[in-house]
């Protein structure tokens, strides 16, 4: 039965520092990106050619459930390009082990070369936590102190009249700090959904493959199936879910730049 | 009892209670989904991508789970 272990192993060695087979992946993954987007950049024009056409469909069904979710088209067509490269990006990788040859390559010291990048804890985290964190900082560009008043709310302790006011006011700031936690356990909830459906997908096939020597043909096929669909599923859930919280952020602050 | 046996007893545990609520929200959210779609076709569409959205929030509590099962079994 093959190993199992939930922290990505070493490919390469780089002097002291260990490129893991998860990283190699990624590259792979962008370069494949950027060679497609070439592809289909180079033909583009006026009368879309077959890939032109996939693709602005594509974009279309995007915007419009971006449209659905922010309420307007003008924040929609500001963040589509982000969410959409994240969408891309994680199908992509979800799917990349399918790919023949992938799973095949092993390294000198008995690793596989090349891993599905989000079955990687600290890939998800990263993408989860670079999205957040960048929509914290655009909704700081947008309103700065009202924003920050959503998390610190000291606005009750200047309205103090009566007795019964300094309890409500205690309130109001604790519900603020539990709004901060909020916002990091998005961050986890985000990166640990997508990484345990991706490797738990995997394991599953590894162990079904496990079992004995004639599982390792015919039997792992419906289950690679229900892997897949959980990975393009995850991979539209991850990028509707942030694009939820993005977008949230982005209303408190403008909401806050207006009340102002 | 053995550390080892424990270990493994806890991740099957972990599993076997952990999956059983998501099991039955899932059922609820299809369930009313398809009621739904039954009712009124037209919104089928759109309430198939927010079942689909809704059912993937629901089994993270279950993929929780399997991660803490999998740090007890392979994380010492």
């Amino acid at each position: 039965m093959t190993e199992i272990s939930v922290a990505a192993e070493p490919a390469f060695h780089i002097g002291e520092f260990a490129v893991t087979n998860t990283m190699t992946a990624t590259t792979l993954v962008t370069l494949l990106i950027i060679v497609l987007a070439l592809l289909v950049r180079r033909k583009a024009g006026i009368i879309p050619t077959r890939a032109q056409t996939a693709f602005e469909t594509f974009l279309t069904f995007f915007l419009d459930q971006l449209t659905a979710v922010t309420g307007s088209e003008k924040i929609a067509r500001k963040i589509v390009p982000v969410t959409v490269t994240f969408f891309v990006f994680i199908f992509i990788s979800n799917l990349f082990i399918l790919l023949p040859f992938v799973s095949t390559i092993v390294t000198g010291e008995g690793f596989p070369f090349l891993r599905t990048p989000t079955t990687d804890y600290s890939m998800t985290i990263a993408l989860a936590a670079a999205i957040m964190i960048g929509s914290h900082v655009v909704a700081l560009c947008i309103a700065p102190i009202g924003y920050l008043g959503n998390f610190i709310r000291l606005k009750g302790f200047l309205k103090i009249r009566k007795p019964m006011d300094v309890l409500m006011a205690f309130i109001d700031f604790f519900l603020g700090i539990l709004e901060i936690i909020s916002e990091l356990a998005k961050v986890f909830s985000l990166a640990t959904r997508l990484f345990g459906n991706i490797f738990a997908g995997e394991v599953v096939i590894a162990i079904v493959m496990g079992l004995a020597i004639f599982t390792k043909f015919l039997l792992p096929v419906p289950f690679i199936v229900i892997a897949c669909f959980a990975g393009v599923v995850q991979a539209f859930v991850f990028t509707l879910l942030t694009l939820l919280f993005v977008s949230m952020n982005i209303k408190h602050a403008m909401h806050a730049a207006h009340s102002h | 009892m053995d550390a080892e046996i424990m270990k493994m007893l806890a991740a099957a545990l972990v599993m076997g209670i952990g999956s059983l609520c998501p099991a039955i929200g899932e059922g609820m959210v299809a369930s009313k989904a398809l009621e739904g779609m039954s009712r009124n076709p037209e919104m089928g569409d759109k309430l198939f991508t927010n079942m689909i959205v809704a059912m993937a929030i629901i089994e993270s509590i279950a993929i929780y789970c399997f991660v803490i099962a999998l740090i007890i079994l392979f994380v010492s």
